[in-house]
C-alpha cells in the first residue's frame, strides 16, 4: 500500500513515481516528490521506485530562494 | 571577554510614542560627523504613498543624495526600517528589516532584507526607520534604548572586529541580564577592505544561550556601514505581544495569523520541510533540473551535487527551534553547532554557524566546483563573521577561478595560489585575505565588475570573454540559479531594480519546468506582478517565505497557483487588521507599484535605471563556449531546429553557438520591450509621466529627473 494525500493506492513491484502519478490521474505538473526523506525530481519520476508501505508527498515547487 | 571602554559622545532623551496601527509615526536621524541625533515626524502622506519599510528608506535616501553622490560620500544615507506589520509575533515571517543605501558595487540604489530582531525593536523603541548620514573617525556604537528612552552615540574601544564576537559581547553588555532584549547590527573586518561587505543582524536564541546572526547581504551594505566608522547599532526593547503594534482589529489579526501559522505547521512536513532543513532541500532539486550553478554558472548539474544535499545538512543542523523572529512557524534559520574550522583565526575552536542556506551551498560550494559540505559550512562561518555577502563572495570567487582556468590570470596574479575549480584551501584563503585586506583576496573582494577592469587593464586579460562569463549585472553578482533556459528568469534577474537577486522574481519553475507562461505577454505580466507583490513584503516588514514556500493543500486547484491567492487574501486581511486601511489585493499591488517606480526613478537620478543598465552577461542567457554547447548539444540543436527553424546541417558548434546567441539576445530585448510596456515605461526603460501621475508620485523632483531623461 502507498499513501499519498488522503488516498491509499495498491503497491506493486517496480512501481515508479510516474506510475503512481498515472494512477492518481492528477494532471497537475508536479515538480518534486518526496518519499519519506528522499526527494525525487520530475526528470527521475520514471526511474525512481516507490517502496511498499511508503508515504509519498507531491510538491508543486513554485517557490525558491 | 574583551574589556570595553565606553565614552559618551551624544545622548538624546526622548519620550517613546505609543505604537498606533503598526506605526511609531516618527523616525530617527543620526549624523555621525556632527554627532547629531534628531527625531522626524512621519506624515499621513508619507504612510499613504510609501507605506513603510523599504518605502520609507527610499524616501530618505532620495532626499539625502544628489545624482553625483558616491557610496563613500558622507551624505550617502544608510537606512534601516521595519514596516507597519513588522514585529507581529503571531504571524509567520513578521520580523524583517530592510536596509538601503547607495551601493559600493553598483553605484546605485541597493535594498537588502534581513531577519533578526532589530527592525521590530527599532520600531517598538519609537522609530519606523533609522537614517544615518556622515562619517566618523572614532569607533562608534549607536544605542537605541526603547526601555530607557534614550538614544546614545558612544565611542567604544576594545570591541573585537568579528561579527559573532561583537554581537555576543554587546548583547550581554547592554542586555543587563536580559540578552533577549538586545539586537545588534554589525559587520566584520572584511567589510572595510572589500566592496561586498554584509550586515549581520542578531537575535538572542534563549534555548541555546547564543546570539544568532542573519545577514543583509546584497550590495555592500556592510561596506557602507564600515566606511561610516560604525562598529555597531544596538536596539534594546522588552516584551513583544500581538498588542505591541496596537492593531486596529486584534481579533482578526489573531484569527488570520493562526490560520497561516497552523497551515505551515500542517503542510510544511508534507512539503519542503523548511522547519527541519531550511532551503537546503533546493540543492538536489536544482541539480536534477540542470539549474544548480556549477563552475561559474557554466553548467547546472554535477554528479557530486548530492554530497551537498538536504540529507547531509539535515544531519549537520542542530535540532531545535530556529525562527529568526518570535513565533514564526516556518523557523528556517538553521545552524551547525560545535563546528570546528580547519583554517583561519578560529582553527580548532568550536563555533556555532548560522546556516548554510541554499544560496551559500550553491555559491560557495557547487559554483566553485567544491562538493564538500563541511567546506561550505566553514565558508559560511567566515563570510558571516568577516562581514561578507556569501552570494557575492561565491560568485566572485567562481569568476576568478574560471579566469584562472582559462589562463586569463595566473599564479603571478594570485600570489601563488592555485585557483582551479575545486580548490578548497584557496577559496578559504581568499576569505582570510579579504579580512586582512591583503593579497589577491582583496582584488576578488572588489566584486566581478571591478575584477574585469583590473584583469583587463593590469593583467592584459581578454575583456570580451570576461564580459560574457562575469556573472554580474548593474555591478551586483548573480544569486545562485541558472537562468539559461528560462527567459522569464533572465528577465527576473536583468530587470530587477537593484541587480540580479532573485527576491524580485523567481520564475524558473513556472516558466521553464511548468511552462505556465509561454508568450512574451505572459512573461511580461509575470515580470510585472511578481516583483510588485514581492516588493510589498519589503514595505511591511515581512518575509516572503510563508507566502509561497509552503502552500495550501488545495492550492493546485486554484486558478493561478503560482500566486498562492489564499495567502495573498490573508495578507490583505493582515494589513487591514493592523493598519485599519481597508484594502483589496489591487491596493497592495498599487502600494508596491508606487515604491517600485519611485525606486526606478531614484536609480535614474543616480545615473542608472535605463534600458542599457538592464543588460545581463551572455552566460545568463545561453552557452558562451563550444564546450558548453557540446555539453547540452541535443537540447540546443533541437531548439535551433524546432523553435527557430534553423537548418543546422553542416554547421559546427562554433557556428551554432553564434546563431543561438543572436536569437537568444534578440528574445531578451523583445522581453524587455514587453515588460517595459506592461510596467508603463518607455522603450528606454523609464517610467512615463502618465505612470508616475497615475501612481501619485509625480512630485516636482521626480518630474525633474524624468525631464532630464527626455520624459515630459
Amino acid at each position: 500500500m502507498v499513501r499519498i494525500g488522503n488516498r491509499e493506492l495498491a503497491w506493486r513491484e517496480g512501481m515508479t513515481v510516474a506510475d503512481l502519478l498515472a494512477e492518481l490521474e492528477d494532471p497537475y505538473p508536479y515538480a518534486v516528490a518526496r518519499i519519506g526523506d528522499r526527494l525525487i525530481s520530475g526528470p527521475d519520476f520514471d526511474k525512481a521506485t516507490v517502496p511498499n508501505d511508503s508515504e509519498v508527498f507531491l510538491i508543486p515547487l513554485i517557490a525558491g530562494g | 571577554m574583551a574589556e570595553l571602554t565606553v565614552k559618551e559622545i551624544q545622548t538624546l532623551n526622548y519620550e517613546r510614542p505609543a505604537i498606533q496601527k503598526g506605526y511609531a509615526n516618527q523616525t530617527l536621524y543620526v549624523d555621525l560627523a556632527a554627532s547629531q541625533i534628531s527625531i522626524k515626524p512621519v506624515s499621513e502622506q508619507m504612510k499613504e504613498i510609501f507605506v513603510g519599510g523599504k518605502g520609507f528608506d527610499l524616501w530618505f535616501l532620495w532626499n539625502a543624495v544628489k545624482g553625483s553622490t558616491r557610496w563613500s560620500d558622507p551624505e550617502n544615507a544608510l537606512c534601516i526600517a521595519s514596516g507597519p506589520l513588522g514585529g507581529t509575533p503571531l504571524y509567520p515571517g513578521s520580523g524583517k528589516s530592510i536596509v538601503t543605501a547607495i551601493s559600493p558595487t553598483t553605484g546605485s540604489v541597493m535594498d537588502s532584507n534581513v531577519g533578526g530582531y532589530f527592525g521590530p525593536y527599532l520600531k517598538f523603541s519609537g522609530f519606523d526607520a533609522l537614517e544615518i548620514q556622515g562619517k566618523t573617525q572614532v569607533p562608534t556604537v549607536i544605542l537605541i534604548d526603547g526601555i530607557s528612552q534614550q538614544i546614545r552615540i558612544l565611542e567604544v574601544t576594545g570591541l573585537p572586529s568579528e561579527a559573532h564576537e561583537i554581537s555576543e559581547l554587546l548583547t550581554h553588555h547592554f542586555g543587563r541580564g536580559k540578552p533577549r532584549n538586545i539586537s545588534v547590527v554589525s559587520t566584520g573586518p572584511a567589510a572595510k577592505h572589500t566592496l561586498i561587505g554584509c550586515l549581520n543582524f542578531s537575535w538572542y536564541d534563549a534555548k541555546r544561550s547564543k546570539t544568532r546572526l542573519k545577514q543583509a547581504g546584497r550590495g555592500g551594505m556592510g561596506t557602507v556601514f564600515a566606511d561610516k566608522g560604525l562598529q555597531a547599532i544596538v536596539a534594546r526593547w522588552d516584551t513583544v505581544t500581538a498588542a505591541t503594534n496596537n492593531p486596529v482589529d486584534e481579533a482578526t489579526l489573531k484569527k488570520v495569523a493562526r490560520l497561516h501559522s497552523q497551515e505551515i505547521v500542517d503542510q510544511d512536513p508534507k512539503q519542503n520541510q523548511m522547519s527541519l532543513v531550511g532551503t537546503a532541500h533546493l540543492v538536489t532539486i536544482m541539480n536534477d533540473y540542470d539549474l544548480l550553478p556549477t563552475h561559474n554558472f557554466r553548467y547546472g548539474q554535477h554528479p557530486e551535487a548530492p554530497k551537498l544535499g538536504m540529507e547531509v545538512y539535515r544531519a549537520l543542523f542542530d535540532k531545535g527551534y530556529d525562527g529568526c523572529w518570535m513565533g514564526c512557524t516556518l523557523a528556517c534559520s538553521h545552524g551547525v553547532k560545535d563546528f570546528v574550522p580547519a583554517t583561519g583565526p578560529k582553527t580548532g575552536r568550536k563555533v556555532f554557524v548560522d546556516g548554510p542556506e541554499y544560496e551559500t551551498i550553491a555559491g560557495c560550494g557547487s559554483n566553485l566546483g567544491i562538493f564538500d559540505p563541511l567546506h561550505v559550512v566553514e565558508m559560511n562561518f567566515y563570510c558571516d563573521t568577516y562581514g561578507l555577502d556569501a552570494i557575492s563572495t561565491g560568485t566572485s570567487i567562481a569568476f576568478a577561478m574560471e579566469c584562472f582556468e582559462l589562463g586569463l590570470i595566473n599564479k603571478v596574479h594570485t600570489g601563488g595560489m592555485d585557483l582551479s575549480f575545486g580548490s578548497r584551501a584557496s577559496a578559504l584563503e581568499l576569505l582570510h585575505q579579504m579580512a586582512r585586506g591583503e593579497g589577491f583576496g582583496k582584488v576578488v573582494g572588489q566584486g566581478v565588475r571591478r575584477m574585469k577592469e583590473i584583469f583587463f587593464k593590469e593583467y592584459g586579460a581578454d575583456r570580451a570573454i570576461m564580459e560574457d562569463i562575469g556573472m554580474e549585472a548593474k555591478g551586483l553578482e548573480f544569486s545562485e540559479y541558472m537562468s539559461k533556459e528560462s527567459l522569464a528568469q533572465q528577465g527576473g534577474y536583468g530587470l530587477a531594480l537593484k541587480g540580479p537577486q532573485h527576491d524580485e522574481a523567481w520564475l524558473i519553475f513556472v516558466d521553464m519546468v511548468h511552462n505556465f507562461m509561454p508568450t512574451f505577454e505572459q512573461k511580461a505580466e509575470a515580470l510585472h506582478w511578481f516583483p510588485l507583490w514581492r516588493t510589498w513584503f519589503g514595505l511591511c516588514g515581512l518575509c516572503k517565505l510563508p507566502w509561497n514556500d509552503i502552500v495550501p493543500a488545495d492550492n493546485k486547484q486554484t486558478q493561478e497557483p503560482a500566486k498562492v491567492m489564499r495567502h495573498v487574501e490573508w495578507y490583505t486581511q493582515y494589513f487591514g487588521a493592523v493598519t485599519g486601511r481597508k484594502v483589496e489585493l489591487a491596493d497592495l499591488i498599487t502600494m508596491s507599484e508606487r515604491v517600485y517606480n519611485f525606486q526606478r526613478v531614484l536609480c535614474l537620478k543616480m545615473g542608472f535605471g535605463r534600458r542599457e543598465h538592464d543588460a545581463i552577461p551572455y552566460r545568463a542567457m545561453g552557452p558562451v563556449t563550444v564546450e558548453e554547447y557540446h555539453s547540452r548539444q541535443e537540447r540546443y540543436d533541437k531548439q535551433l531546429k524546432e523553435i527557430y527553424r534553423i537548418d543546422i546541417e553542416g554547421k559546427d558548434a562554433a557556428e551554432k553557438v553564434k546563431i543561438l546567441r543572436k536569437l537568444r539576445e534578440e528574445r531578451y530585448e523583445q522581453l524587455k520591450d514587453a515588460v517595459y510596456e506592461r510596467r508603463g515605461w518607455t522603450k528606454a526603460g523609464i517610467p512615463t509621466l502618465d505612470t508616475v501621475k497615475r501612481l501619485g508620485i509625480d512630485f516636482p523632483e521626480v518630474r525633474e529627473v524624468l525631464k532630464a531623461h527626455g520624459v515630459a
